[in-house]
């Protein structure tokens, strides 16, 4: 045979490839066995009935966990005055893998220096084997006075030292130190409207007053995301949903000036507590809600369960180092008692003469007496075996309805809702007014209160005589002024709320003033009120206001307790709105256990004077004479 | 040449092992080609991420301070500090009976306060990246084939 290439002169035939080929073969076999094994566990693992878990190991495999937090709503007054909003601590992680002996001394010996903490429960918490137990980042801890364990925060000007020692290179080593910022919620005004807007504890949930009712709307939705960590993810975070802005109906003015007639008045009568609300009767705006004992939301440990709420340097009784006064002091104080926050809703008291105007109005209303009707008060009545006297224990002889109102008899309230009204129509006026429910004003821990009725077992006929001028029926002050509301505003009874504006990302959003009934009508209201402007007049010239017209009445109240009425103290009370006949404001005083004089005339009635003097101004409300281009303006 | 010789030439050995290299060599400079681009495309995309990462946190310390300022002012500027400062300036919360009303005709009184808005929320879906640089190759495969 030719060799075809020695033919061509390129040599020799190459030897029989057979076996190189059989080689060749086998491997492109296997090759290709092997990309198809590929292919087909591409499809399967892409495809096939087990995706999802593969995507799902996918998605898990590479990142970190992240909780995105929203920063929480600012609150501002009606005018824009900031009175909660966030600002920044920091917490002390430490890094456990970054730790070595040097730096366990330095961070001990700096932190503890720096925040005065204790050494020695610093260090044995670096000294700890955490990657032992899975532990590789921390959370450095110290104990509060109650033993309890809580982060260690650190304020912004320690942090910045912190921070300024780190790079430092010839300061102390603090390799593993890792300040991570955090929210702190703030309320720039301090005490201001602390009972009203509660407060936000270290893990940025919102208790009591507003922070409380709002916590979720506030606060916003939280977010957890995966983040790709190598390499990082060229994706911007996802922002969530943030929390809503609320503008509140508070006049800050108005408070300000409320929280320091109040803080006088206690001074003045040696009150344990009081409150006072400011409310706008025509659609329920909440004006101001002060209280004594001030509460600080920025330092709340205090009224913790356990915790004794102190009074600030102003109060009388730190200045008062007089033995009797302080042994009167602890003859007031309950040791059961917790402070209540937000007494305004949360608090419960037995409300006086202030409630003889809702007996009265319902009595009007019924049609079952007028306001001329002439009544003989001889001192005493009997309403279901139980007598009932006078506040003075006296009669008075022929007055009309104007006179009962004026000079708060009881004999003649008693009268009124036991033998002309009957129980049936007495509670049911007092049910109609919301007496025993709530309001539902839009702030934390509102309380029903407690209104026997005939349905009720423990019911007897003398809780009709009784609850005829405010004893045995228990309210919050805030249901008091919805109630007397319909008085004020024509018969309607206004919702008391807090909140103006709810402002969010979509828009904002008024809530509209809401009339919870009409429990009387527009003539009885404007009469009852008429009867309060000219009762108030004779009575009480405490209470009057030159160049306004002032409808009011007076409350004292005894305090019930386990064994009884406590004879010692009282709860001195004002509840008044004005001008008339066009209200713009309504003021409740409420002072609790007064030592000056037990008589809500003599040391409540002057504080509502006080105050409705400023707020006249606050408000711009000129006096009776210009008076009434408003009105009808309105 | 006959076509025998022309046959003889392509099946010289050193014909066949420089053919063999060549296409080797073809394909590692394809697989260094794409693999390169991969590396570029990644690289770019680490790089922009960490970017993100590094604004991310800007932002976060410049809302921070933002918020501590906001807060900072509205402490110098409540209604206690404010009081004193009138109050040592020589003023006094006016009486009534010292206000002179005066009723102007047009007058508008100025607009309620209106709250600022906070931030829209920005959720995964408003931020996603083109499909390009996500999606895998069965993702892209998918929509190709699914008809619009």
């Amino acid at each position: 045979m030719d060799d075809p290439l020695a033919d061509a002169g390129l040599g020799e035939a190459p030897p029989p490839v057979r076996l190189s080929r059989l080689r060749i073969i086998s491997m492109m076999v296997g090759v290709s066995l092997l990309a198809l094994g590929l292919l087909f566990q591409l499809v399967r693992v892409q495809f096939g009935p087990y995706a999802p878990i593969f995507a799902d190991w996918a998605e898990t495999s590479a990142g970190r966990l992240e909780r995105l937090v929203p920063a929480r709503g600012n609150i501002y007054d009606r005018n824009g005055n900031l009175l909660a909003t966030n600002a920044t601590r920091y917490i002390a992680e430490i890094e456990v893998r970054q730790l070595h002996s040097q730096s366990r001394q330095d961070i001990a010996t700096t932190m503890s220096e720096l925040l005065a903490l204790p050494f020695e429960d610093i260090k044995a918490q670096l000294d700890t084997d955490w990657i032992s137990v899975g532990q590789y980042r921390i959370r450095l801890t110290q104990k509060d006075d109650k033993g309890q364990t809580w982060p260690i925060g650190i304020e912004k000007q320690e942090a910045q030292i912190l921070f300024a020692l780190q790079e430092d290179p010839l300061g102390p080593d603090l390799s593993g130190l890792d300040l991570v910022p955090a929210p702190r919620r703030v309320y720039p005004a301090g005490s201001l409207a602390g009972h009203l807007l509660g407060f936000v504890n270290q893990e940025g949930k919102g208790f009591y007053g507003v922070e409380g009712y709002y916590d979720e709307w506030l606060s916003g939705r939280p977010l957890t995301v995966e983040r790709p960590i190598i390499p990082p993810e060229a994706r911007v975070a996802p922002d969530p949903p943030a929390g809503v802005n609320l503008v509140l109906t508070i006049d800050s003015g108005i408070q300000q000036t409320a929280e320091i007639v109040l803080r006088e008045a206690i001074d003045d009568s040696d009150a344990e507590s009081g409150q006072i609300l400011v409310m706008d009767p025509r659609n329920g705006e909440i004006l101001a809600m002060a209280a004594w004992p001030p509460l600080n939301p920025n330092d709340y440990d205090e009224w913790l369960p356990g915790g004794k709420p102190s009074v600030g340097e102003s109060d009388k009784k730190e200045s008062d180092s007089e033995e009797d006064d302080e042994d009167s002091d602890s003859d007031k104080k309950d040791e059961d008692e917790e402070p209540v926050i937000t007494p305004g809703v949360a608090g419960q008291y037995e409300p006086g003469s202030t409630f003889k105007v809702l007996t009265m109005a319902a009595a009007l209303d019924a049609g079952v007496v007028t306001p001329l009707e002439q009544f003989i008060d001889t001192g005493e009545i009997e309403v279901g075996g139980h007598t009932i006297r006078n506040w003075d224990g006296r009669g008075y002889g022929p007055v009309d309805m104007i006179g009962c109102l004026r000079y708060s008899l009881n004999v003649c309230l008693a009268h009124i809702a036991a033998d002309e009204l009957g129980a049936s129509l007495f509670y049911d006026y007092m049910s109609a007014f919301g007496i025993g429910q709530i309001t539902g004003a839009d702030l934390a821990g509102e309380i029903p209160g407690n209104l026997r009725t005939p349905r009720d077992p423990l019911w007897t006929e003398s809780d009709l005589g009784t609850n005829s001028f405010g004893q045995g029926v228990s309210l919050s002050p805030v249901q008091l002024m919805a109630a007397v509301s319909a008085i004020a505003n024509d018969g309607f009874m206004v919702q008391p709320h807090i909140v103006r504006q709810v402002v969010g990302p979509q828009g904002v959003f008024a809530p509209k003033t809401t009339v919870l009934g009409q429990p009387i009508s527009t003539d009885t209201a404007r009469l009852l009120t008429e009867m309060l402007a000219i009762s108030l007049e004779g009575e009480t010239s405490h209470a009057s206001l030159p160049g306004y017209r002032i409808a009011g009445k007076t409350g004292t109240a005894q305090i019930a307790g386990e064994y009884g009425y406590d004879p010692r103290w009282t709860i001195a009370s004002f509840i008044g709105w004005g001008p008339v006949p066009n209200p713009r404001f309504m003021i409740l005083v409420k002072l609790d256990k007064p030592e000056s004089s037990p008589w809500g005339s003599v040391v409540a009635a002057p504080v509502f004077q006080e105050l409705a003097e400023r707020v006249v101004v606050l408000l711009n409300i000129p006096p009776d004479p210009a008076q009434m281009p408003i009105a009808g303006a309105r | 040449m006959t076509a025998r010789k022309k046959q003889a030439f392509r099946q010289t050995p050193w014909r066949v092992q420089l053919k063999l290299t060549g296409r080797t060599v073809q394909v590692t400079v394809v697989l260094l080609v794409v693999a390169g681009l991969y590396l570029a495309v990644n690289a770019r995309l680490a790089d922009a991420g960490r970017q993100v990462l590094v604004l991310e946190d800007q932002r976060e310390s410049l809302q921070r301070a933002t918020a501590e300022l906001t807060a900072q002012y509205a402490e110098q500027t409540n209604p206690e500090r404010m009081l004193e400062r009138a109050g040592s300036l020589g003023y006094k919360p006016a009486d009534s009976d010292e206000i002179f009303y005066l009723q102007v005709e047009g007058y508008v009184p100025p607009p309620a306060f209106v709250a600022p808005r906070p931030p829209s929320s920005r959720l995964e879906g408003a931020t996603r990246l083109s499909p390009a640089y996500t999606e895998t190759l069965g993702e892209w495969m998918t929509r190709w084939l699914t008809p619009d």
